[in-house]
């Protein structure tokens, strides 16, 4: 039978909306489970004035045997057998005879006892007692009072529906009584809506322009703008967040195109889409990578019969790029190198000084990664690029349009003659901003973004700072996943160690945590990311083990690992191979240190191995010094017979100490040439586990 | 419509919401928010409704008369009513039905907007109302001011009523805009806008400003002292419009900003933590 619940709200903020409608979700099915009502086909939608729940439930709970216990047996049953008054009191109270009672056993030991049926609940009865809380229960971001109430909300809560089986459930909350009416569109059609069902209820909203399935909503979004495109050969700057934030904003979608004069497409590209974006939530057209000078808009509307809405969207994005172009010609008077003496007077963070000062470290920082990495040719202009790299802080158009940090400090460089390795490394340097956001092209972008963010990481690691939960104000994890995927997409071989050393040298004296103290923090939130990495490219965790335990330094060569694993896991003598190397382990388990003597080696066995180890190791040490972990997996193969031989003929625990020690000694050379390429005891094969 | 017509519908509308019309604050102030009629009676428990119009100065916005849409003081029409209306929402669509827009034709939008002035420790939640794209409201639930929690809660609706009347005339720049039939936003504003850009960005002396400052901040901190609030809070309003002129003439460093907003704040607060217990005590 069909449960329908709607709770009206004014307008949530979209995020609150698709964070409620989850847990609004997860929380009724997980409340039906707890009460033991079978809930199937349970759906959530909205949108920001509407938060909805469909499910098929079942009439009420099943009714239940349940026990009622009364009076110890010894206190119930007199020693001739005869049921004491303690008894028939207990019987009394349940209007039962005492013949009815029987002996329970519980874990306090026996006692006498009352069986009976339980009537289950019936599911309107269970719906009433539990929808309160559960509504009251959804978490936002942030929440609000309001007029003389102490409940708190995203927005203010203005009506209930709540349906089973075409009859409403009482229910009410903070003063409003659940009924079987909605609203529809609270501007194109705010009538009153008698329901009786979801297709009911669906109907009734769309006939009253609301189209309640968020999914409905975007088909008729994304048809619209085809509509309007496809005459122009152009297509919407793709842009997801965007239509995301809007599909739930709006009831009913209408898309709107409109135009702007063309001398406002002498801005930049960048400039341009920020405008139409940031404020007024319109989507830029281009054709290729042109701007063209129209917009695309989405109104919450059933049609713009007078134009009304297309000419005042127009009127108010022209005084956008009126302001913005305000802004560019101001700005361009003043010089980025002017701007960076400025920079002292901006705090990058109250420990760790200004941005004049962060500048200076970069300076060094790129200079250092692009000796390392090999690009001396670079360094010159990326030392320029570091220094003019945060004097667009200082511009107007920052000031306007925060996300345009960093590409309008590249396009003004551009402007002002700077080359193209100086000004591409200044506009790219804060990418990738998020998990969909590219690395830099360029080299020397992806070199300044990645000593921007180990600055980052050191000093306000070094500061003490620890993020936890979902507590991260400085973006540290954003910036250890950026170093994490420049390194792994560039092929960057770079130690990450040593590069943090220098850049805690360059904080000269402000750190109050120490060195090493440092190096664990930021090699921590870089092994966090790398795994996230890994897992997302589809490693499991045991490789994922495996591969990291030879520890962080160059990412290069422990992705260069995991691969070998990977692609090695599967082959035949693998597992062969891994159980071998943790009999080794086992055995090494507690063994102090102890010098190899070859002379010492007598059986043929023995001598073998410590050859064929010797042989190995030196190829296989060579391939992995050039990153062929693959290789020289393949070669520390062929330790394996050697190996098995070893152990079927040699008795490592001989009685002689020197010779045991010995023989230990060898075993342990072997392992530390396996740990070089991965812990493969972390390795788990399905084998193992049956 | 004009802008005086528009002053007057909105007069009307709201004094038959059941606001007492109030006068314009003689202070220069950033935000009708600012003014004592707002500050002081969302504290404490007692109801209030009241409604008025309150220019504005906002010394970075100038443009020296040259940009037909930013202005350095603009005008404000400020209602607040605690506690808030259930039905607010719908009172204030009613109140731009009265000025005769067709909602039905136009595209109506409350977009998350959530209102924050560190500089009197206050904070709500609301939107901006969006009308065809432009932004002609800001609509609050006042959460929190002078630093204390409010309950019951007041909503605060600020019309930006230029903007609005741009939107009634249907004109592109401000200057063009109907103060009265005859008289235009031109004749009226336009010198003054260019005097005041020049003023706030070029001349104004600095040193005096920041003297001024300090001298504000001194008397706002004494007259606490002597439980004259109302007064203390005048001083306070002086220190924030005499931050905003330093601030167009960018005379002010980050670490400056941040010290200069929390003495004003801290002020604010002690103010408004007296005047609630005394309401308390009343």
């Amino acid at each position: 039978m069909e449960f329908l619940l709607e709770i009206m709200t004014e307008e949530l903020p979209s995020a609150h909306v698709m964070a409620a409608l989850a847990q609004l979700g997860e929380r009724f099915s997980q409340e039906m489970k707890t009460s033991g009502l079978e809930a199937s086909g349970l759906r959530v939608l909205g949108t920001c004035r509407r938060l909805v729940l469909v499910a098929d439930l079942g009439a009420g709970q099943p009714d239940q045997e349940e026990i009622v216990t009364g009076p110890p047996r010894s206190a119930g049953i007199a020693s001739d057998g005869s049921f004491t008054q303690a008894a028939f009191g207990f019987a009394r109270s349940h209007g039962v005879s005492v013949e009815e009672l029987q002996v329970v056993k519980t874990a306090r030991g026996e006692y006498l006892g009352l069986k009976r049926l339980k009537k289950g609940k019936s599911t309107p009865e269970i719906l009433m007692n539990k929808l309160p809380a559960l509504v009251a229960s959804l978490s936002f971001p942030k929440t609000m009072r309001w007029a003389d109430k102490s409940f708190r909300f995203s927005r203010p809560i203005k009506g209930l529906l709540c349906l089973f089986d075409q009859q409403v459930v009482r229910i009410s909350l903070e003063g409003l009584m659940s009924s079987n009416k909605t609203s529809g569109h609270f501007i194109h059609s705010p009538l009153k809506l008698a329901v009786s069902n979801y297709q009911e209820y669906y109907q009734a909203l769309k006939d009253n322009f609301v189209l309640v399935d968020p999914a409905e909503r975007k088909q008729r979004i994304l048809d619209q703008f085809y509509e309007k495109l496809t005459g122009l050969k152009a297509h919407v700057y793709p842009d997801d967040r965007l239509l995301e934030r809007l599909l739930w904003n709006v009831e009913y979608p209408l898309v709107v195109m409109g135009s702007f004069p063309d001398s406002y497409l002498s801005l930049p590209l960048e400039v341009l889409s920020t405008a139409m974006r940031e404020g007024q939530q319109l989507f830029s057209v281009v054709k290729g990578k042109k701007q063209l000078p129209y917009f695309l808009g989405i109104a919450d509307a059933p049609s713009d019969p007078k134009n009304y809405i297309v000419s005042g969207n127009e009127r108010v994005l022209k005084a956008r790029l009126e302001d913005a172009r305000f802004f560019w010609e101001n700005d361009l008077k003043i010089s980025l190198s002017e701007r960076v003496n400025q920079l002292s007077e901006v705090v990058f963070q109250e420990k760790l000084g200004s941005y004049g000062d962060k500048v200076t470290r970069l300076q060094e920082l790129v200079s250092y990664i692009s000796e390392r990495l090999g690009w001396r040719n670079l360094k010159k202009d990326l030392i320029e690029a570091a220094r003019l790299s945060k004097a667009d802080l200082l511009t107007e158009m920052v000031r306007e349009f925060p996300e345009l940090q960093g590409k309008i400090g590249g396009i003004y460089a551009e402007r002002q003659g700077w080359p193209e390795t100086v000004s591409r490394a200044i506009y790219e340097h804060y990418q990738p901003e998020s998990w969909e956001d590219p690395v830099p092209d360029s080299t020397g972008g992806a070199i300044l973004s990645m000593a921007d963010r180990i600055d980052t990481m050191v000093g306000i690691s070094g500061t003490g700072y620890n993020i936890s939960g979902s507590s991260d104000p400085y973006g540290l994890r954003r910036s250890a996943l950026g170093v994490v995927r420049i390194i792994l997409d560039k092929k960057f071989h770079l130690s990450l160690r040593r590069l943090i050393d220098k850049s805690v040298s360059l904080f000269k004296k402000k750190l109050t945590l120490t060195e090493e103290q440092v190096k664990a923090a930021c090699l921590g939130l870089i092994e966090g990311r790398v795994r996230f990495i890994f897992e997302k490219k589809g490693y499991s965790y045991d490789l994922i083990n495996a591969a990291l335990a030879p520890g962080l330094d160059y990412l290069d060569f422990t992705e260069a690992r995991i691969k070998a694993l990977s692609s090695l896991k599967a082959s035949r003598n693998f597992e062969q191979f891994i159980l071998m190397v943790k009999r080794v382990k086992n055995i090494l388990k507690d063994v102090p240190k102890a010098k190899l003597d070859p002379t010492r080696l007598t059986e043929k066995e023995e001598k073998e191995l410590y050859s064929a180890l010797n042989i190995v190791k030196k190829n296989a040490e060579e391939m992995m010094a050039r990153g062929d972990f693959a290789g020289a997996q393949k070669i520390i193969f062929r330790l394996q017979s050697p190996l098995n031989n070893f152990f079927d003929r040699v008795l490592v625990m001989a009685e002689d100490k020197k010779i045991r020690n010995n023989r230990l000694a060898l075993l342990a050379q072997v392992q530390s040439l396996i740990d070089k390429l991965a812990d493969y005891s972390q390795i788990v094969f399905s084998s193992e586990n049956s | 419509m004009s802008m005086q017509r528009l002053f007057l519908r909105l007069y009307d509308f709201w004094a038959g919401q059941g606001c007492y019309l109030a006068s314009s604050y003689d202070l220069e102030v950033g935000a009708g928010t600012m003014t004592p009629d707002t500050f002081f009676r969302v504290l404490g428990q007692k109801p209030w409704r009241v409604a008025y119009v309150q220019p504005s100065r906002r010394p970075t916005d100038g443009r020296y008369g040259e940009n037909p849409h930013r202005v350095q003081k603009h005008f404000q029409f400020q209602v607040i009513m605690k506690p808030s209306p259930l039905n607010i929402q719908r009172i204030y669509l009613d109140s731009l039905v009265s000025l005769g827009i067709n909602l039905s034709e136009h595209d109506l939008r409350f977009d998350e907007d959530d209102w924050e002035s560190p500089t009197i420790g206050a904070w709500g939640v609301g939107w901006q109302v969006m009308l065809d794209g432009l932004e002609i409201t800001q609509f609050t639930y006042f959460q929190q001011a002078g630093g204390l929690e409010l309950f019951p809660v007041s909503v605060e609706i600020t019309y930006g009523l230029e903007r609005l009347e741009m939107f009634l005339e249907q004109k592109d720049n401000i200057y063009d805009l109907k103060w009265s039939d005859d008289v235009n936003y031109h004749a009226l504003r336009f010198r003054e806008e260019r005097e005041f850009s020049i003023y706030n960005f070029e001349q104004a002396d600095v040193n005096m400003l920041q003297a001024s400052f300090y001298a504000a901040e001194k008397e706002a901190r004494r007259l606490i002292g002597q439980q004259l609030l109302l007064p203390a809070y005048d001083y306070c309003l002086k220190c924030s419009h005499l931050f905003n002129l330093l601030d167009a003439r960018k005379a002010i460093s980050v670490t400056e900003r941040v010290k200069m907003i929390g003495q004003i704040r801290t002020l604010v607060n002690q103010i408004a933590r007296l005047y609630a217990d005394q309401e308390g005590e009343n």
